[in-house]
This record gives structure tokens, C-alpha cells and sequence, in this order.
């Protein structure tokens, strides 16, 4: 049986080979159906994962709270403090509040003493937790402690390119720097965060890791200082797992509505587990339709093929009518019609899979502005499925081609 | 001992209506093993039909056919293909070669179908295209030889897998005299070596060269018997 496999694979070749334009003609559709399928769902893939890796960057199980008590009063402690007591649930707190440019003083600017200054940079307000919400680490010096907070310290920790603009090679380490005319004495730097592709694509053209290495972090007690009578309303809980997560936003649903009344405030819980699960959703319908796009080329490709296979049959008849005169049962010519339509598939698909390689990594390049590939499943998967179009698609000429009666073969022109 | 026996066959085209063509009209004969038979008649008088039946390239519309002794009429598609691989050779007017594969190819297609593994196959290739002469023609295609050496090829094939008969039709209708001749020759030599041989001709000349003729008109037999008594 094996032996008789390899054949007919031989004179499947030899017969697809007979006819070169009319092989590559007949692939054509093939070759377009699989680059296309390969280089979409690549693409696709590859955004997503760069979004998860995004996500992933400034921490899973977060949820964002926002929170106006009214008439100026803070709710940072008491939230500080709720939090604490959920214990195992929740990792860290902390305000996410930023300082505002206020009464014609230039808060958004950082400024060392040697008149170096560094506009607009992201001046958080946070806790000693902050670091832990947002998943930063400290590449230098400490981080800010609880004593910072509770003693209204102006201390500061930078962001990495912050540090690098304002100190170039200098430790920063105990220097100055001025926000507005607040002086802040530098305790730490984070470690520089980004992730293996360019997300500016993803966020119109924002480079949102560059941004988050764009930022200074000051105790949030401060906040009198550089925003005046205005409280802080944005929060940053960090739960401890994705399950805890949920139990968490229940948490806090009551909590909230017991401390907030709706007539004078409003409060918002919102977790970024559920901003990847619509995004993951969203990119698995991304995938379905466009891999739906190219399933329907690859379909058209595949009517091609047993167009062409139906033509071969009748231009081929006396051949088959010989090959019955001679021995060729119907099972042995059924096989070297479908051996035929798979291997034209067959070569097809690997020219497709070619293409679909290189397209994927020029896409990669031009949009993600990163190395790659198409996955290997997704490989194998466009492989077998064209071969099995071939076979589909075969079936119907290689059964028309078995049924001919050998006399009537043979009397063919 | 008994090769071929046809019982009352009948081959009707379009039976019951008014075109109704009887291609053959209760024909009934018995081949033995070794002969030499010139099947003749004018052209349209169902020889090549009663060939056709008898290679089991064809079924009878009524009759009988029992070949070597076995009912064709229940064989499968599987067993009518494995007869005309092992025990029937072929050779047509027309040659009927595959013009995509060259000489060997097409000789060892049969014993491809048959199985024959791939070292075995070379030597019995080889020495199906040395018993026609043509060994050294192996790698031309159809189109690169002459009609003869088309016709030994289409021979070379027809005894590739030891068939015990031949069955040709009009083999020398394509070809001048002298290469039929050499065709009819190398059928001759096949004969005296025990294969029977079946040829279906219109040409009296080629038939006189058989032991045995059978006469075909509109579809029955009228004549069967010895070459000297039919006149030729």
C-alpha cells in the first residue's frame, strides 16, 4: 500500500509538472488564501499580545477608583485604611492623583537647581504602596515610605528617563529638584519599563512606555501643597489575584456607597482585568473575521482547483481509459487524482506559507515595529488545511474520473 | 484446454428503440490456450466490440463469458482490473501510449499496478523492451519514435506482467507494410512461445497469417474454422 502511495505521489509530479503555467495559474489561489490567512491572524496575534504585554506592564488585578466625596473633603485615609483591613485580598493602595499647574505657578515642571528643566512630566501623587499598584521597582535609592506620608516629606522618586534627562550620568541620589518652587530631594529612580514591541500603533501613536518612565512620584500628603484645597479623587488598588479581584470590587462597591452620598458625590470602580478580557474578545472576533475573510479566498481558491482538476479529467480520459486497460483499478485512479489535487495544494500552501512568513515580518515591522513570526500552530494549521481543500475539492473529478468505462475512455479523442 | 468461452452474447445499443443498434447478435465461441485467431469483418461488423468483451473492457448485454473457466459477469471492478493487468495485454490501433512518460515508463506502468517492487520492475522493464527490440529507445517519449516503434512498445507493455494473451486490435492499421510486418513477426514469436494471440483485422493479407479464422457480418459469426477452408 505505502509503495503504491509513493507511486502515485511520483506521478502526481509528473503530471502536475507537464503543465507549469497552468500548475502556478491553478496555486495562485491557493498561494494568495494561506499568505493572507497566515499574515492576518499574525498581525492580529501580535497586537494582542503587545496589548497584554502593556497591560501586564502596569499590572493585572488592578482596579481604578474614583471617588468625590464633595465639598473638598478627603477620602484618602479612610480608603488607605479599608483597604489595609481586607488583608489577604489586596496587595497594595494608593492615590493615583497628579499635580495641576495652579495659580500661574508651573507645577508641571521639574527643575534642578543647576537650571536644568524638564517640562510636562506626570507628577503622581502616591502612597507608600504606589510602587506595588503600578508595578515599578527601584533601580536606585528607596522607595517612598510610609514615614514620607505621614510627615508630609518632600521627597521624590523619578522615573527613568526623567532622571536621565535631568542628571545625565550624575547620581541623583540626595540632589534637588524644584517642583514649581517646591523644593524635593530626590530618594530613588524606578527601573526603566517597556515591553518587546512599539505600542505607539495601539494608542495613536503615544508611546505609552516612554510615558510611564516619564513620571515623578511624591507622597501624596503633599498634595496641599501643589493642589491647594483640591482632594484627590483617582485610587489604585492592587488585589491579590484575578479571583480576588472581583471579590474586591464588592468590597468597595459597599464601602463606598456607605461613605459617599450621591446627591453631593459620585464614586466609579473600574478594573483593568476586564479592559483585557474586552480586549482579548475583541481580538478573538478580530481573528474570526479576517481569518473568516481569507477561509472565504481560500475557499474560491479551492473551487479553482477542482475546476482545473474537472478539466484534467476530461482532457486526460484516454489516458485513464489506457491506465484501466492496463490495470488500473478504479481505487488506484481515484488515488492519483486526489494525490494530484493534494500535492498542487500541497506546494501551494509551502509557497503560501513562504510568503506568509515574510509578509508577517514586514506587517510586524511596519506596524509593531517588532520581530514577527507566525505561530507554529498557525503554521501547521494552513498547511493541513489546504491539503484537505485538496482532497475536498479533488474528490468530486477523481470520483468522476474512476467511474469512465475503459472502452468509452479509450474511444476519446 | 479451454482459454475463452462465449455463450449467446449479445451487445445492444439503445435496446427497444427505434435506433436500436445490435452490435453483436448472439455470438458464441471457444478460444483455447495457444491459439492464433484472426477475428475479421468489415468495418461496423462488431469485431472490435466482440474485443472489447472479450478484454473485459466492456460488459455483454446478454451471455455468457467465462474466461479460464471463471464467470466474468460476477467479477469486481477490483478482479476485472487485476485480469486485464495479469492475464490480457493490449495493443491498439493507435498505439494508445501515455505521451507524458517515455518508453520504460509506459512498460512499467502496468507493473506498477500490479505491485512489483521497484528492482524487480527494472529487470522485467527492461527485458519486456529487449524482447521487441527497443531496449536502447527506453528514455524517448512517443513523440520522439516511429509509428512502429510505438506499436512495440504498446507490445512491450501488453507482455510486461507475463499476460498469456494478447488481444490486438488492427496493430498494424497505422503502419506501412514493412513495419507491420515486424509487428505481426514479433506477435508470431510471442505465439510460439505459448502466448494466444487475438487479431482483429480487416485486412485479409494480415489475417492469412493466423491459424484460425473467425468471420464477423452485422454482428454474428459466419464463419469459424481453419485458415485453409476460409479461403484466404
Amino acid at each position: 500500500m505505502i509503495k503504491k502511495i509513493t507511486q502515485a505521489f511520483k506521478m502526481a509530479f509528473k503530471s502536475i509538472f507537464s503543465n507549469k503555467v497552468r500548475m502556478v495559474l491553478t496555486m495562485l489561489g491557493i498561494i494568495i488564501g494561506i499568505t493572507s490567512v497566515i499574515v492576518m491572524v499574525s498581525v492580529v496575534q501580535g497586537q494582542n499580545k503587545a496589548l497584554k504585554e502593556y497591560y501586564e506592564s502596569m499590572g493585572t488585578n488592578q482596579i481604578n477608583v474614583y471617588a468625590w466625596q464633595g465639598s473638598g473633603r478627603d477620602i484618602t485615609m479612610k480608603l488607605y485604611d479599608y483597604c489595609l483591613g481586607l488583608d489577604d485580598l489586596v496587595l497594595g493602595v494608593t492615590p493615583n492623583g497628579y499635580a495641576w499647574s495652579q495659580n500661574g505657578i508651573k507645577y508641571r515642571t521639574l527643575s534642578t537647581n543647576n537650571n536644568q528643566e524638564y517640562g510636562s512630566p506626570q507628577i503622581s501623587l502616591g502612597s507608600d504602596q504606589f510602587s506595588v499598584c503600578n508595578n515599578f521597582t527601584i533601580a536606585k535609592g528607596r522607595d517612598i515610605s510610609w514615614l514620607d506620608v505621614k510627615n508630609y516629606k518632600q521627597v521624590v522618586v523619578l522615573g527613568s528617563k526623567v532622571a536621565e534627562y535631568l542628571f545625565q550620568y550624575k547620581n541623583p541620589i540626595g540632589e534637588t529638584v524644584n517642583i514649581g518652587n517646591y523644593p524635593f530631594t530626590v530618594i530613588g529612580v524606578y527601573e526603566a519599563k517597556g515591553g518587546s514591541s512599539d505600542t505607539s500603533s495601539l494608542f495613536g501613536g503615544y508611546d505609552i512606555y516612554g510615558y510611564m518612565n516619564y513620571i515623578a512620584v511624591v507622597p501624596y500628603t503633599v498634595n496641599r501643597l501643589l493642589n491647594g484645597n483640591q482632594p484627590i479623587e483617582q485610587f489604585t488598588v492592587k488585589a491579590a489575584s484575578k479571583e480576588a479581584t472581583n471579590e474586591v470590587i464588592t468590597k468597595l462597591d459597599g464601602f463606598l456607597s456607605g461613605l459617599i452620598d450621591n446627591k453631593n458625590g459620585y464614586y466609579y470602580i473600574y478594573s483593568a482585568n476586564q479592559a483585557i478580557e474586552s480586549s482579548d474578545a475583541q481580538n478573538r472576533m478580530m481573528s474570526l473575521v479576517l481569518g473568516g475573510i481569507a477561509g472565504i479566498s481560500l475557499l474560491v481558491g479551492g473551487i479553482g482547483i477542482m475546476n482545473i482538476m474537472l478539466v484534467t479529467v476530461s482532457e486526460r480520459t484516454r489516458e485513464i481509459g489506457i491506465r484501466k486497460a492496463i490495470g488500473g483499478s478504479r481505487k488506484s485512479i481515484i488515488l492519483q487524482f486526489l494525490i494530484e489535487a493534494a500535492v498542487i495544494c500541497l506546494m501551494g500552501g509551502l509557497v503560501g506559507l513562504m510568503l506568509g512568513y515574510a509578509g508577517t515580518l514586514i506587517a510586524g515591522k511596519l506596524l509593531l515595529k517588532t520581530t514577527l513570526l507566525p505561530s507554529v500552530p498557525l503554521s501547521l494549521g494552513a498547511m493541513g488545511f489546504s491539503v484537505l481543500l485538496g482532497m475536498i475539492f479533488g474528490l468530486y473529478p477523481a470520483i468522476k474520473a474512476s467511474g469512465l468505462q475503459p472502452v468509452e475512455a479509450l474511444r476519446a479523442d | 484446454m479451454k482459454l475463452i468461452e462465449l455463450y449467446d452474447v449479445y451487445k445492444i445499443y439503445n435496446e427497444g428503440y427505434e435506433n436500436e443498434v445490435r452490435a453483436l447478435d448472439g455470438v458464441s465461441l471457444t478460444i483455447d490456450r495457444g491459439e492464433f485467431v484472426a477475428i475479421i469483418g468489415a468495418s461496423g461488423s462488431g469485431k472490435s466490440t466482440l474485443m472489447n468483451i472479450l478484454g473485459c473492457l466492456d460488459v455483454p448485454t446478454y451471455g455468457d463469458y467465462y474466461l479460464d473457466g471463471e464467470y466474468v459477469g460476477d467479477l469486481t471492478d477490483r478482479q476485472l482490473s487485476r485480469i486485464r493487468n495479469r492475464e490480457i495485454g493490449f495493443v491498439f490501433q493507435g498505439f494508445n501510449l501515455i505521451s507524458a512518460l517515455n518508453a520504460y515508463e509506459n512498460v512499467e506502468l502496468p507493473l506498477i499496478y500490479l505491485g512489483v517492487g521497484a528492482s524487480k520492475r527494472y529487470g522485467m522493464t527492461m527485458a519486456a523492451l529487449e524482447r521487441v527490440g527497443l531496449e536502447d529507445r527506453a528514455e524517448h517519449k512517443p513523440s520522439e519514435m516511429s509509428g512502429g516503434q510505438q506499436q512495440r512498445v504498446a507490445i512491450a507493455r501488453a507482455i510486461a506482467t507475463g499476460a498469456n494473451m494478447i488481444m490486438a486490435d488492427e496493430p498494424t492499421g497505422a503502419l506501412d507494410s514493412k513495419t507491420g510486418r515486424q509487428v505481426l513477426e514479433i506477435l508470431h514469436g510471442l505465439n510460439r512461445d505459448g502466448t494466444t494471440i487475438i487479431l482483429i483485422t480487416h485486412d485479409s493479407q494480415i489475417a492469412a497469417t493466423a491459424n484460425r479464422i473467425i468471420r464477423i457480418s452485422d454482428g454474428r459469426i459466419i464463419y469459424d474454422g481453419a485458415r485453409e477452408a476460409a479461403g484466404l
